[in-house]
């Protein structure tokens, strides 16, 4: 837990001076690694891990991301801050030690789990390249921004679809109609409309960025909104 | 509404987009209602289209008014790909045509898995305690042989198993074992072990269903991903060159 806080001034450091902000993510990485051989499972449920192993995937994924950006650091800033927030919120929650239920120890749960937050952490950048570009004022960087976004909601379906057959082998059935389930196919079809979308003419610019704000909204509502406030199957 | 209107109304892209956002909009109307909704807590005892029948209008009008949406968007979907390679055929990036296509293809596929599973699947549940023989749908008799169960130190439920035997004309036809992740099939119909009681008597819930749009689900998993993944690359091969 200590190695996580650790993480936080670095965070914010990061802000100032992008360095910072990978010395962070390798306190993170050391977090999460002993952590999981300590549990002897990969440390993903609950609000705890889910917020740190996000704020992780976010400042990882975004490395080959600030290239794009030739130098200006209003993207790493953007990361730092959300990092920062993940992994404050995170730290307030009481990590989950039991051990889990025979149905979650299997690699359906892992692939699911970890592509799911892979996509989060994709949005999130995309949203961080769509507040870059409307802050700067300048030429949107809408292949950056679709770029995440396409490999975010890649990884998104390639997790539904695993969590799918995993749901089928565990209770009988791909699908539940629960809250979760519902909110996940708005966030999906939300993305699908924003790559459909860019093939319209008058949605480049200034709508795309906002859309793929917009959608960044929808998948935090998706995963704390939902998973906190309403019964589902991804009750924490 | 002329036959060339018709047909340009379901190419454009316009309508995809404009259905799309009217089926965001409608799935938020029903995650809005859903939660408040106690009838929503029988949706998962029976197939969907039964249950939606024997439901009031004001707690399942958002479900029919997707399933419309989705209707008319996989209609749109279809023939926006039939529209896209028959424009776009002479294009040397041939892969980079069809990918999208067959992601399309993925797409109508996980629709009729949902629609006939809603349309056709069958669930029933039991409980049982070791020696329970259950009648299955096509009479042949499931009896529960052994219900193992081991705890932690904590106390928690670490594994279970649960050994079955199929009986047939009195004879045992197979023997299977349940386990977590890992459920037993018989001539198309699962069964899943739903919950388990360690006292005064080892019990288990059983669910017996047959999910006939799992397969259509499968498949269109594998070439919705298959496509999305293409594309990805050779879109990224292309910017990147």
């Amino acid at each position: 837990m200590v190695t996580a806080v650790y993480a936080l001034p670095f965070y914010l450091l990061g802000l100032w001076k992008r360095v910072f902000l990978y010395f962070g993510l390798i306190l993170q990485g050391v977090y999460i690694i002993t952590r999981g051989l300590h549990l002897g499972r990969l440390p993903l449920v609950g609000p705890h891990d889910t917020l740190i192993f996000l704020s992780a995937a976010m400042v990882a994924f975004s490395i080959p991301f600030n290239r794009g950006t030739k130098g200006h650091p209003a993207l790493s800033r953007g990361i730092s801050f959300a990092a920062m927030v993940f992994t404050a919120s995170g730290i307030l929650w009481q990590p989950h030690n039991a051990p889990l239920p025979p149905v979650l120890k299997t690699l359906w749960f892992e692939l699911h789990v970890v592509l799911a937050f892979f996509s989060y952490a994709l949005f999130g950048i995309g949203a961080a390249i769509g507040v870059f570009s409307l802050r700067q004022k300048e030429v949107f960087r809408e292949a950056l921004q679709y770029r995440a976004i396409l490999i975010g909601y890649c990884l998104f379906s390639l997790s539904m679809i695993l969590g799918g057959i995993w749901a089928y082998l565990a209770w009988g059935t791909y699908w539940l109609w629960t809250p979760k389930e519902l909110w996940t196919s708005i966030v999906w079809l939300f993305y699908t409309l924003y790559l459909h979308a860019r093939l319209m003419q008058g949605w480049s610019g200034r709508p795309l960025a906002s859309l793929g704000i917009l959608g960044f909204v929808v998948v935090m509502f998706t995963y704390l909104g939902v998973s906190l406030f309403m019964k589902s199957s991804h009750t924490f | 509404m002329t036959g060339r209107a018709v047909i340009k109304f379901f190419v454009s892209l316009k309508t995809s987009l404009w259905l799309l956002c009217l089926v965001i909009v409608v799935l938020l109307a029903g995650a809005l209602i859903m939660p408040g909704e106690k009838a929503f807590l029988s949706v998962h005892s029976m197939p969907l289209l039964d249950w939606m029948r024997g439901q009031p209008v004001k707690s399942t009008w958002w479900l029919w008014a997707s399933m419309a949406l989705l209707f008319v968007l996989a209609a749109n979907t279809l023939l926006c790909s039939i529209d896209s390679i028959v424009r776009k055929r002479k294009v040397t990036q041939w892969m980079l045509l069809i990918s999208p296509q067959i992601v399309h293809i993925g797409f109508l596929f996980m629709l009729i898995a949902h629609l006939s599973s809603a349309a056709g699947g069958f669930k029933t549940f039991a409980v049982a305690a070791e020696g329970t023989p259950l009648e299955m749908p096509d009479n042949s008799v499931l009896q529960i042989k052994g219900i193992a169960m081991s705890f932690d130190s904590y106390g928690y439920l670490s594994d279970w198993s649960v050994d079955v035997e199929y009986w047939d004309n009195g004879q045992v036809m197979k023997q299977d074992r349940l386990m977590p992740n890992k459920p037993v099939f018989h001539k198309g119909v699962g069964v899943y072990v739903k919950d388990l009681r360690a006292f005064p008597n080892k019990m288990v819930l059983l669910e017996v269903s047959r999910e006939p749009g799992a397969i259509w689900a499968l498949v269109g998993g594998i070439l919705f991903m298959t496509g999305t993944i293409a594309f990805l690359v050779l879109k990224m091969k292309r910017e990147d060159a």
